[in-house]
């Protein structure tokens, strides 16, 4: 906290005041690891060249975006041809969703398949596509969360030309069936996507092993930079670009590649995967300690997707009798960073798709804290919200009751 | 440090710097932009609640040093506030949302989430005066709002700051640019009900009621005898006191003196039926203790910016109260607001009923 203090910006002024802050929003985004912020510097500096270029300064940045995308393959079980730069999961999403979706339309494969509780990118790229005169179909969720095999059997047909499903619902951590999706996908000549921007590192992904077609991630949930991303595209998957103007990566993603992100994003996927295994067991350790605390002093307060499988670093949580807009603002004044439904522009608290998709009440939905872990979560940091979310939920429904 | 307060930051001028007052004073200062409708995102320029207000708010939050939220408040401003406009509308009346807006969602919605930050106070940039646990008209006679604070608690006046209400907006706007506070100091001023951005509220009537709703069909357009002089496409497009879309060819200019809902007319007359000299109230609430009675004289304004006119308390029962006007006024809009005032003191207030044409006791004017 000391640390903040030093920056003496207007913003920090207010922070100043506070114990040392805790960094419960590891789903929103992480702090760029030491690591990668070292292996991209240099591309900030000498190693600045374009990497079409055919001169020195090109041949030197081609050779490190080359390493860079053969790295992040090996992350993925994938050959190096078949990963594609991004600026992040949204664009992913976007490419996935619409360059699938047009290529298999004038085929006789108009519909697409998904879930309601999949992130906006999808959604809203889905939206775009009924726009555009696709059908749109909507699997069923359960109430813990997860999508429904019997319904994508039913869903998922010859006129289908994508079905897109998370791997890792962000607001509530619940793992979707991924390897049985892709595989009804694949049984029906149906392209199979999956926003796998909340699963890397969580759970195994190897394209050899699950029949996904497209696959999005994200590097600023892992430990890279805000603005880089990389999508796995199966070789022989057909695929429309969205962007248009050059032959770099294919011309799937056409731009002067961002070397230096490139770099970053293949060092942290190689770190992030390195430590996959002990960071879960650590962060599902912390997570059900978490858990079984705040349950202890709440034991009304209901845990989203609770008996389902879930990723190790997610806790979604409504404490009946509270609201997250004045949780999450009071926990914000004790230094506790969390998340409530999605995020919009505007910076308020909307109610969640997601949460609304599993039929709970409105004011259980409207009570949800999303408290998601990593790198920076500590035991104490863990003992101390055990101590003070209970608390201030209390506090705030004595309030409310008034 | 001193106490805390959670200042509803608008994005505008009188927030902004009524926020920064509070900063060099020394409270520990935290900034709520309220989200009261959705609209907003889609008129980007208008004066409240859109994106660019929220971000206005946030640029100045960051300036000044202070954590900034926004409250989504939506829901209960569209149950308390919205659906009550279009309701007045339907009925013949004309609505003031504002004062609903600051009974309910500034200073009950508000409170409750400052209580649930620990925050002792709420401040915003209202023009009026906190002075002895009542409330006082602002300094400056043209931006007074205590017009629009009637309908309160009163046990909220010690919990409200009000830093800007002993100066002028020219003074604000002086004290903006040396606060720093560029961004928002030449800001427009907002005339309009913050979700009518283009003061067009057909619409919103429209979108809520359907566009055949009895209030937004035709309908007669009669004298005060009875005679039919015309027709209206609605009479929740007519307002008490207006003169456009009124039909001429009379020997003095007509205005709707009255709006009749049950058999959907407008009423027109000469100016003399515009007068009012009595007025009824319903929904009264004091701001003060104790609370005038029956034969008090009290300074009355029944309309945003008309005069404050000199007037006798004649009845109370429950939450209903009559008053004698000294002199007539024009244009009594049942809907409006009947607020009154001993000098710089605001009293109370309440939702106008009717009008009366003589002082005491003769028949009503206007009939609901």
């Amino acid at each position: 906290m000391r640390q903040i203090a030093r920056h003496q910006s207007p913003v920090a002024c207010y922070i100043w005041t506070m114990p040392a802050p805790i960094y419960l929003d590891h789903a929103a985004t992480t702090p760029v690891r030491p690591e990668v912020l070292e292996a991209m510097q240099p591309f900030f500096g000498p190693r600045f060249g374009n990497p079409s270029s055919t001169h020195r300064w090109g041949r030197e940045a081609r050779t490190a975006l080359d390493a860079a995308r053969e790295r992040v393959a090996k992350c993925l079980g994938a050959n190096a041809d078949e990963v594609c730069f991004t600026s992040g999961g949204t664009e992913g999403d976007n490419i996935a969703v619409l360059g699938g979706w047009r290529v298999l339309k004038p085929k006789g494969r108009n519909a697409i398949v998904t879930s309601p509780i999949e992130h906006k990118a999808v959604l809203q790229s889905v939206h775009q596509a009924t726009k555009e005169g696709a059908e749109e179909r909507l699997l069923s969720v359960d109430s813990t969360g997860t999508v429904e095999l019997t319904s994508a059997s039913d869903l998922v047909r010859d006129d289908t030309a994508l079905c897109t499903v998370m791997w890792i619902n962000n607001e509530i951590g619940t793992i979707q069936p991924i390897e049985e999706l892709a595989a009804l996908a694949k049984s029906r000549g149906v392209i199979f996507h999956t926003d796998a921007v909340q699963a890397f590192g969580k759970v195994e992904i190897d394209a050899r092993k699950t029949p996904f077609d497209f696959l999005s991630i994200s590097g600023h949930k892992i430990g890279a930079p805000k603005g880089i991303g990389a999508m796995y595209i199966r070789r022989n998957t057909p695929l429309e670009p969205l962007f248009f103007g050059g032959s770099q990566d294919r011309g799937r993603r056409p731009g002067t590649e961002n070397v230096a992100y490139a770099v970053a994003l293949a060092t942290a996927t190689e770190l992030t995967l390195a430590e996959h295994e002990r960071e879960g067991a650590r962060l599902t350790a912390l997570r059900q300690k978490l858990e079984a605390a705040i349950l202890a002093k709440l034991p009304d307060a209901i845990v989203h997707g609770r008996g389902a499988k879930r990723a190790p670093h997610v806790l979604n949580i409504s404490v009946p009798g509270t609201d997250s807009e004045s949780m999450l603002m009071a926990l914000d004044l004790q230094g506790i960073a969390c998340s409530g439904g999605s995020a919009c522009q505007s910076g308020s608290v909307g109610a969640s798709h997601v949460l609304d998709s599993l039929g709970l009440r409105a004011d259980i939905a409207n009570a949800a804290i999303r408290m998601s872990l990593g790198a920076l979560t500590t035991d104490e940091s863990v003992d101390r919200v055990a101590e003070i979310f209970p608390a201030l939920a209390l506090k705030a429904r004595g309030l409310a009751s008034v | 440090m001193k106490a805390r307060v959670l200042v509803a930051m608008s994005g505008g001028v009188d927030s902004s710097v009524a926020a920064a007052m509070l900063v060099r004073e020394g409270y520990d200062v935290i900034g709520a932009t309220m989200k009261l409708h959705s609209d907003g995102a889609e008129v980007p320029d208008k004066p409240c609640c859109s994106l660019d207000s929220v971000n206005d708010a946030r640029r100045i939050a960051e300036r000044i040093g202070i954590p900034h939220y926004v409250l989504n408040l939506e829901k209960s401003f569209t149950r308390d506030v919205l659906d009550d406009f279009v309701s007045e509308y339907a009925r013949g009346r004309t609505p003031i949302p504002c004062v609903r807006c600051n009974t309910f969602t500034k200073f009950r919605d508000l409170i409750q989430k400052a209580d649930t930050v620990d925050a002792e106070f709420v401040a915003t940039g209202h023009y009026a005066r906190v002075v002895n646990g009542e409330l006082n008209r602002g300094t400056d006679d043209a931006k007074d709002q205590t017009y629009f604070l009637w309908g309160i608690e009163r046990s909220a006046i010690s919990r409200m700051l009000l830093p800007v209400g002993d100066m002028t907006k020219p003074q604000v706007r002086v004290l903006a640019h040396e606060l720093g506070l560029n961004l928002v100091a030449e800001k427009p001023e907002s005339q309009e009900i913050c979700f009518v951005p283009d003061g067009n509220y057909s619409k919103i009537l429209i979108e809520h009621l359907g566009a055949d709703a009895p209030s937004l069909s035709p309908g007669p357009i009669v004298t005060s005898d009875g005679t039919v002089v015309g027709e209206h496409a609605g009479f929740a497009h007519y307002t008490i006191g207006q003169r456009r879309g009124v039909p001429g060819g009379y020997d003095e200019p007509m205005f709707v003196t009255e709006i009749r809902a049950a058999d959907r007319a407008v009423v027109i007359g000469p100016r003399e039926e515009l007068m009012g000299r009595g007025v009824i109230a319903r929904g009264l609430n004091w701001l003060v203790n104790p609370a005038p009675a029956v034969g008090d004289h009290v300074g009355v304004r029944v309309r945003h910016r008309a005069p404050i006119v000199p007037a006798e308390i004649v009845r109370i029962e429950g939450d209903e109260i009559e008053l004698a006007l000294d002199a007539p006024v024009r244009a009594i809009a049942p809907g409006q607001s009947l607020v009154l005032y001993d000098g710089d003191r605001m009293l109370g207030g309440g939702f106008i009923e009717s009008a009366r044409a003589a002082r005491t006791g003769l028949p009503v004017l206007t009939l609901r």
